[in-house]
């Protein structure tokens, strides 16, 4: 027999099983797709990153920038005359909301044209006097827009664009689109300005951001000694140390996608195992009328690149449309908690296209050969019947047993092992899920063995009786599709209990380090604009107030790495919040040291840097490097980079900077909130943006968190997906395979609603075994996600809470989407036992 | 007093298209009464199946009327045929058909708890007399083709019903095996006074009933035989 009519023979089976064809191509497709959707969207926030950081180093070879943030003006007269610097640009580089532009921030790039033209294409060509009038001395100040900003808002020159500096609107004039040879294509917002225009808008007189350079040959000769707490990098460092603050969410997303694949690759050795399965008898007759075993497999394999070529390709299309579509949102999310990225664009690359394809054709082949092998060496006579194929399940299951419990012990002491590396976190929680998919057929077999004693003797559901034991019968299917969605859910219900404990954790945080019933913060804390002076005078003046808190957010650079330094006034936190200090410090003690200039640090900075209570951490400061010891050790999720806090006036006295970013109000017993609330607003002009209640306050912390785990949320929902598809095909094989058990309940007098009924109990059953399963496992998961994977690599401490609703939720989710997907089978199984003759053989 | 099964000009035609292709009725009429007997013979493919399954409310006819103690089934929705099946109807197959998910007691008590009956002493008490009490909780696949007919019969005849339908029952077995079965069906048949249809191949088995129909052509001959 030629491999020619053994396709033949194949292909006639899928064109009469439309319907399982295009299930088992929507499985490889959806797995494809999570994995190819996950990247493309990592790729894009990284390249669009890189490629922003290039276009604002234009022609520069390197930068100087501050280690803690600012740079007096008065260094760049030293720079610039350096005998080795060809050219130097002084730059004030702020970000900004505007009203014109609500969702999307530009970047004001404050230049002097004329020391910055060797650098950059774009500088506008100033051409008429009232030009150049408009842009050194505009009252407001003019600016030059990129010409695609201009074009998406519809912003016309002449009209003026309001800048939110701290919320507080700054009217900026626009003097035209920039060249459009340069600015096109290039992705950004950005607003170029006149530099002390610029300085004076934002609130940085005598201030720089950066110096971008021409230098020539080594930069290192050409700065032996360079200011204090000045810094040279150039475009490559600023790339590695900014790609770098990615981490936690790429990994977040990597562990998402990891799970993801893992359900994927399930599945799809699921749908082509259930395939090759179906066709178990027409094999066995075949090898039977003599065709040899080589070709057969060959065959298949043939089989499985075709499926695997379809499904890989639908599966990128598929990501792709996932990644396009999610992009704005994924790209609003690293803006709001990393730096600012604009249009994000998703490009398709080779590699990606590699993954996504390799993916496909792995677990299809797999999924396609492994079962094909087998019945190819099975002698044909016991291929015959399939009540064999059972009957071997039901000695794997001892074994598939014992291989779950060693990938049990495997994922226990690879916890142990996470000590020494995250990829043990990854792995415990890997070998966790798989020794629950082991352990699925022997958990199966006596839920649905007991289940069916318990619906038997209560007399009355015999259609979930009958439901129950065809599952246990079925155990070969039912209870890959059974794992399947179980690995599923214990994904969900794992990472949902991680969420919620982190959002507990923070919650509780938040409500202890947050006491002030007022805060003047503008979202833009960490674009550095510095609130106005006379702001904050008028403020302190109010005679409800009992206190005021000023508060200051700084990137600095720790041993190299960005951290935020905190800058806070102790004497009153002390009094108004309660700080958590880990590992029992005693509480006065810490607070009277910080105000001796002693810093607290955040649990993630001290698992980073490996630093304890009684060590010394170093900061660059304008007089050089300065040593602080380290007094306390906080609970404090703000950033995962790690953070230092210091007394405010230790740090205005060594940085000489006294910039406040947002305060704390706190009132006098009897003062109302509203009251206070609406008479600081008047003040300023759009200080009502920026001035909420500590509730407010708190939702918007947790509102940033929230969207850190939005990506979470789609690709749990996608995999719940695929897993639902498995229960679905799980329950066209029974009906498929126990199609005349099926007629004979219709001989017996079960109506057609009943038999249709019994197939629905089916699938719920199976999802209440897939929830139960996961109940276990996911709890499971979430300490190792915790413990294993959290803690290895952000060094925060999360202390689980479990919430009865997530499980509810789950189940609830879960009973619903087995429903629905049972209700296609059921339908095709009522009208097929209405008309219930059968076939004797 | 009125017959329990009447057939009236019963047609079944099989067709893919417009026209009648496979005619294995063309106008059937049979009266049977309680505890009547009657053996249905014919060649492979002759319509003795189509035939059983029209008189037991699991296929419809293409033309003509079924009557079944002076209900026309064939008028019946699908529900109630399944309801009518389920209370008066007891089949017996060639290949047994038991569910191999079920155990010997669960296969044989299943037409009892579709009824709504609890006590399974009946069912017992069959098991008893076709010599299987020791086999309650096995699954049939451990029993021999013999043993898994009996239990087949078991299952038929638990619930009382008033009509047996048994399609060549000792097809699948020896003839040894096949006669112990006949005894088996005849002697509960005899108990309960239920009416039998049984078709057959097996020239042994024409002792069972007085009365034989040959199916050809898709009409009804009688035969007339004398033992
Ligand atoms: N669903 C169907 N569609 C088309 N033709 C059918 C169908 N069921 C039965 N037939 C045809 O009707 C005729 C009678 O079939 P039936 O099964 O009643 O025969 P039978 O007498 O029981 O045969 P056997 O002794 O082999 O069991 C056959 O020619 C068969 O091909
Ligand atoms: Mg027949």
């Amino acid at each position: 027999m030629t491999i020619r009519t053994l396709l033949q023979f194949n292909f006639k089976y899928y064109r009469r099983h439309t319907l399982l064809a295009l299930l088992c191509l929507t499985g490889i497709s959806l797995g494809v797709g999570i994995v190819v959707a996950v990247e493309l969207i990592n790729d894009s926030a990284l390249s669009s990153f890189e490629s922003s950081v290039d276009f604002l180093s234009g022609r520069a070879t390197n930068s100087i920038i501050s280690t803690f943030g600012r740079i007096d003006e008065k260094h760049f007269q030293e720079i610039w005359t350096n005998r080795r610097v060809t050219a130097a640009s002084p730059i004030v580089d702020v970000i900004a909301n505007t009203l014109e532009t609500d969702s999307e921030p530009i970047r004001f790039l404050g230049v002097d044209p004329f020391l910055d033209a060797p650098f950059r294409g774009w500088t506008p060509q100033l051409s008429g006097k009232d030009d150049l009038a408009a842009f050194f001395a505009g009252d407001p100040p003019g600016a030059f827009l990129s010409s695609d900003l201009m074009k998406r808002f519809n912003l016309k020159v002449g009209e003026s664009l309001t800048a939110l500096d701290a919320g507080l609107e700054k009217k900026i004039r626009i003097l035209g689109p920039l060249t459009e040879d340069s600015s096109g294509g290039l992705g950004e917002n950005i607003a170029v300005m006149d530099i002390s225009s610029a300085q004076e808008v934002f609130g940085r007189i005598g201030r720089l951001d950066r110096i971008d350079l021409l230098v020539e040959g080594s930069v290192s000769d050409a700065f032996p000694a360079l200011p204090p707490g000045l810094k040279i990098t150039d475009a490559n460092s600023r790339k590695s140390t900014l790609t770098a603050m990615l981490y936690s969410f790429q990994l977040n997303l990597a562990a998402m996608s990891l799970i993801a694949l893992f359900v994927g690759v399930f599945l799809i050795y699921n749908f082509s195992m259930f395939s090759v399965l179906s066709r178990r008898q027409d094999m066995s007759l075949l090898l039977t009328l003599g065709c040899d075993s080589r070709s057969l497999v060959l065959a298949f394999m043939i089989e499985s690149v075709v499926l695997g070529a379809l499904g890989s390709l639908a599966g990128v299309i598929f990501g792709y449309s996932i990644a396009a579509y999610s992009v704005g949102k994924v790209s609003s999310t690293i803006s709001q908690l990393y730096f600012l990225v604009n249009n994000l664009n998703v490009g398709l690359s080779l590699r990606i296209l590699g993954i996504g394809v390799a993916v496909g054709f792995v677990a299809t082949a797999v999924g396609v050969t492994l079962p094909a092998l087998e019945v190819a060496v099975t002698p044909p006579v016991l291929g015959l019947k399939r009540q064999s194929i059972e009957d071997r399940t039901k000695s794997a299951r001892a074994y598939l047993f014992m291989g779950g419990a060693a990938f049990f012990i495997f994922s226990c002491l690879s916890v142990w092992a996470s000590r020494n590396s995250i990829f043990w976190g990854f792995a415990s929680a890997f070998g966790m899920t798989t020794a629950f998919a082991l352990f699925t057929p022997g958990l199966l077999s006596p839920f649905t063995h007991y289940l069916g004693v318990v619906f038997k003797k209560s007399h009355r559901l015999l259609d979930a009786f009958l439901a129950a034991r065809n599952i246990g019968a079925s155990l070969s299917r039912t209870s890959i599709a059974v794992a399947a969605l179980a690995v599923a859910l214990s994904m969900t219900i794992g990472v949902d209990t991680m969420i919620f404990s982190f959002r507990t954790s923070v919650y509780s945080w938040l409500e202890d380090a947050l006491k002030g019933d007022l805060y003047i913060s503008p979202d833009t804390t960490k674009w550095d604009h510095p609130l106005p002076e006379t702001l904050i005078k008028k403020v302190e003046a109010d005679p409800r107030l009992d206190s005021i808190e000023r508060y200051l957010a700084l990137d600095v650079y720790l041993q190299g790495r960005p951290v935020k330094l905190r800058v806070i006034e102790p004497e009153i936190l002390e009094k108004k919040a309660r700080f958590k200090f880990v590992g029992g410090e005693e509480s006065h003690k810490a607070w009277s040291q910080i105000i001796k200039g002693g810093v607290f640090i955040s649990e993630p900075l001290a698992f980073k840097f490996n630093l304890k209570v009684g060590d010394f951490l170093t900061l660059d400061s304008p007089d050089g490097p300065k040593n602080f010891p380290v007094v306390a050790i906080t609970r404090d999720y703000s950033s995962d980079q790690g953070t230092i806090q210091m007394d405010r006036s230790v740090y205005i006295s060594i940085w000489k900077d006294d910039r406040v970013q947002s305060i704390a109000l706190f009132l006098k017993p009897g003062a109302s909130i509203e009251d206070v609330r609406k008479s600081v607003a008047a003040l300023f002009k759009g200080l009502e943006r920026t001035i909420v209640s500590n509730h407010e306050m708190r939702e918007r912390v947790l509102s940033i968190f929230d969207k850190t785990f939005a990506p979470t949320a789609t690709l749990k929902g996608v995999s719940l997906l695929v897993a639902l598809l498995g229960i679905a095909t799980a329950m066209m094989a029974i009906l498929l395979e126990r199609s005349k058990e099926i007629r004979v309940l219709g001989y017996l007098g079960l109506t057609p609603t009943e038999i249709g009924k019994m197939n629905v109990y089916q699938g719920l059953i199976m999802g209440v075994a897939s929830f139960l399963i996961a109940a276990m496992c996911g709890l499971l998961l979430t300490y190792i996600i915790v413990y294993a994977i959290n803690y290895r690599s952000f060094g925060w401490t999360i202390d689980i809470s479990v919430n009865k609703w997530i499980f509810v939720e789950t189940l609830g989710l879960t009973m619903a989407a087995c429903f629905v997907s049972s209700l296609y089978p059921s339908f095709k199984l009522m009208r097929a036992s209405s008309a219930a003759s059968i076939k004797e053989e | 007093m009125d017959p329990l099964i009447r057939l009236v000009d019963v047609k079944k035609c099989y067709s893919s298209g417009p026209t009648c292709e496979i005619f294995p009725l063309a106008g059937v009429s049979l009266d049977m009464f309680q505890g009547d007997r009657v053996i249905l013979l014919g060649k492979s493919g002759s319509g003795k199946s189509t035939f059983l399954n029209i008189v037991g409310g699991v296929d419809s006819p293409t033309e003509g009327r079924v009557f079944f103690d002076g209900r026309e089934i064939t008028r019946m929705s699908s529900q109630d045929m399944a309801y009518f099946r389920r209370k008066e109807v007891g089949f017996i197959f060639q290949s047994f058909n038991l569910f191999p998910t079920l155990t010997v007691g669960e296969n044989v008590t299943l037409p009892l708890d579709l009824l709504g009956i609890r006590d399974y002493s009946r069912a017992h008490e069959l098991l008893n007399e076709t010599g299987l009490n020791g086999y309650w909780k096995k699954f049939p696949e451990a029993l021999s083709g013999g043993e898994q007919q009996r239990v087949a019969i078991a299952r038929a005849l638990v619930k009382g019903p008033r009509l047996i339908l048994a399609d060549e029952p000792t097809g699948n077995l020896d003839q040894e095996t096949g006669n112990g079965i006949l005894n088996l069906i005849d002697k509960i048949c005899r108990e309960s006074d239920a009416t039998l249809i049984m078709v057959t191949h097996s020239p042994d088995a024409l002792w069972m009933a007085p009365r034989r129909y040959r199916l050809k052509s898709g009409v009804l001959l009688e035969e007339h035989y004398t033992n």
